[in-house]
């Protein structure tokens, strides 16, 4: 009903004290602006850091593995007699890494709505011959096309084109590691020999780099077709599907399906790379205990000021209450005052932080490991500019309810009386 | 019959710190409309704390006051508020002007927070009430630019400013010289005279106190003659 009438002495009441308030809202301003820029940048790095292996990692990926049959001959064989069989040495079964029936499997997680991209993949060991040395190596066949829409392998290979690999019969993309071992440029040729002992002379059309070295230094990549050929083996010959869902929340689930469905091995991203998630949760818990610590230091300025001003306005306060205005109206006038100074320090703070963010964004990041990277990375998440927000809102509201309780409670009679 | 405005029942009241004392020794008196009361007697004989009493704003006593027949005993303290606002008019003796406001919105702040009446209009009666006490020609300026008279002068059109039934003044006169007090004392006269106001008057000036319709002499805590 009064509002209008409290809101105006609130004003007038900060006007008097203009200096200890703007000293107030500089500080929810700059604890907003660190809160904003702290988070933008943590998650910036953390998005950073986990699309190293997020992004490429497929959210379920099929394969078979090699192990012993869950059911021996002898068990089947003799299943409907009461006996009992000691079988010693089991080996693993001579089944092979192929996935039969890909082509099929492939069409039918296609038409699964929940998946975003189908894109095949051969796992190969191999040698790369220099000189008189052999090193050792792990050779990807991949759909070129496929691997960059699901998982964007351009961002990753430095030197050379990528759809060369697809383009140029018999080419290879070599890691910056191996490349760098064995003294070989873009347009040079590398002899390959794979396990199963065939030799073939593969062009280097470019190199990768993954930002983890120890990748770098043994992976490579090939087309699906050269792979092939590398195994000895013919154009259905596929070790591993990978599946690109549209939410990687529902890969734990799905693989469980997966692997129920197509009798296969079926592995999930989370269970996969479980330790990412815990680092990246921690580092946010990290940036949000900072910043909701320096609001609350904020929170503690803003409570002195106004304790101080309810002080030196003892005298203002028993008027108003001698003439008619309620406890509450007292409460609401000191309220009003903490929550103007949270509303205009925090807005600016969030311009700030936003300003800040955005500087930051310019500053040069560059490092060897992550060539798509140029500047240091930011989230600008508007999640952060809520919670900041929000939270400047709630700290000034409980750091000018105490005082302005206190003030609410004032008897005008000791103060009038006290003169 | 006279209206009566207000009327005190036997109040009783303690000082409980450092020791309990009584300072109120079952108080009986009434005042009627446009009566010009004083309340005098020496230093600690409970004179201010009678007044405070009647005003709502000491609600730690035994007894009950009437204000408009209304008793005040078991009303929350929103609702004293309000009945400070509305029928209570006070004079102190310090001003407790607010230096961040103009005069005139001074003299306003009551009327804003009963809010009864428009902006205009509320501004309006403002200007009429510090006609009343020939400083209108100050309406604009701040109260720390005037002097000691003229700022009591201001705090009595703020307590004039809701028509109050009662105005109730605590040595209002106390701060301020012969002069001053003189005026402050005409304009007293002059708003029982001429408006038929209430007024209730604590002082221990016998000189300003005898010039009164009624004297409510006090001693020790009883009230010994009216």
């Amino acid at each position: 009903m009064n509002f209008k009438l409290l809101y105006e002495i609130s004003v007038s009441l900060l006007l008097a004290r203009w200096k200890q308030t703007l000293v107030a809202a500089i500080g929810v301003t700059f604890s907003i602006t660190m809160f904003v820029a702290l988070l933008g940048f943590m998650t910036g790095l953390n998005d950073l850091l986990d699309g190293l292996i997020l992004n490429r990692t497929p959210h379920i990926r099929l394969y078979n593995e090699i192990k012993p049959n869950a059911q021996q001959p002898v068990e089947i064989a003799f299943a409907e007699t009461n006996s009992h069989h000691f079988i010693n040495s089991v080996k693993p079964s001579n089944k092979g890494l192929q996935i039969q029936g890909a082509g099929a499997i492939m069409q039918a997680l296609k038409a699964d709505g929940r998946v975003l991209g189908v894109a095949p993949k051969i796992i190969s060991q191999g040698f790369y011959q220099v000189g008189t040395t052999d090193l050792t190596g792990v050779i990807n066949g991949i759909d070129v096309v496929e691997e960059n829409r699901l998982f964007k392998f351009s961002d990753y290979v430095v030197d050379g084109n990528f759809l060369d690999l697809q383009n140029t019969p018999n080419s290879i993309i070599l890691g910056k590691g191996a490349a760098e071992t064995m003294l070989v440029q873009v347009g040079d040729v590398v002899q390959v020999t794979s396990t199963k002992g065939v030799k073939i002379q593969l062009k280097v059309v470019g190199f990768f780099r993954s930002g983890l070295q120890d990748i770098d230094k043994v992976q490579s990549y090939t087309s699906l077709k050269t792979a092939q050929k590398l195994m000895g083996e013919g154009n259905n010959y596929i070790t591993d599907i990978q599946i690109k869902l549209k939410d990687i929340l529902w890969a734990p689930d799905m693989a469980k399906e997966y692997r129920k469905l197509l009798n296969i091995e079926a592995v999930d991203i989370q269970t996969a790379n479980s330790q990412f998630e815990t680092g990246s949760k921690v580092r946010t818990i990290i940036s949000f205990t900072v910043g909701i610590t320096l609001l609350i230091v904020a929170g503690f300025g803003i409570y002195n000021i106004l304790n101080m001003m309810i002080y030196e306005k003892m005298d203002s306060i028993a008027i108003l209450k001698a003439t008619g205005f309620s406890g509450s109206d007292v409460k609401s006038i000191f309220i009003s005052i903490a929550v103007s100074i949270g509303l205009f320090g925090g807005s600016l703070g969030l311009l700030a932080g936003f300003g800040l963010s955005a500087l930051i964004d310019q500053i040069p990041f560059e490092t060897a490991s992550l060539p798509t990277i140029k500047t240091y990375p930011i989230n600008y998440d508007i999640k952060f500019y809520i919670i900041g927000g929000v939270f400047s809102i709630i700290t000034t509201y409980f750091a000018g309810y105490f005082p302005a309780r206190k003030a609410s409670k004032i008897d005008p009679v000791i103060i009038i009386r006290g003169k | 019959m006279e209206h009566t405005i207000i009327e005190a029942k036997n109040i009783i009241k303690y000082f409980h710190d450092p020791i309990s004392i009584q300072v109120l020794k079952s108080i009986n008196f009434s005042l009627n409309q446009g009566t010009f009361a004083s309340i005098i007697g020496k230093s600690g004989c409970g004179k201010s704390t009678l007044l405070y009493i009647l005003s709502t704003m000491d609600t730690d006593y035994e007894g009950e006051v009437l204000i408009d027949g209304v008793s005040m005993r078991g009303k929350k303290e929103s609702e004293l508020a309000r009945v400070r606002n509305e029928k209570i008019g006070f004079v102190f003796q310090f001003h407790y002007l607010l230096n961040e406001f103009s005069v005139l919105k001074n003299v306003m702040l009551p009327a804003e927070k009963l809010g009864k009446f428009s902006q205009k209009e509320m501004e309006h009666k403002a200007y009429e009430k510090l006609k009343i006490l020939g400083i209108e020609n100050e309406a604009y300026k701040k109260p720390n630019q005037l002097s000691g008279g003229q700022k009591q002068r201001v705090a009595i059109a703020r307590s004039l400013i809701n028509d109050p039934i009662i105005i109730m003044g605590d040595e209002p006169t106390g701060n301020l010289d012969k002069k001053n007090g003189e005026i402050v004392f005409n304009i007293f006269k002059e708003l029982a005279e001429v408006y038929n106001q209430t007024l209730l008057i604590v002082t221990h000036d016998n000189e300003f106190a005898a010039k009164t319709h009624r004297i409510i002499e006090m001693v020790d805590g009883s009230i010994v003659g009216s």
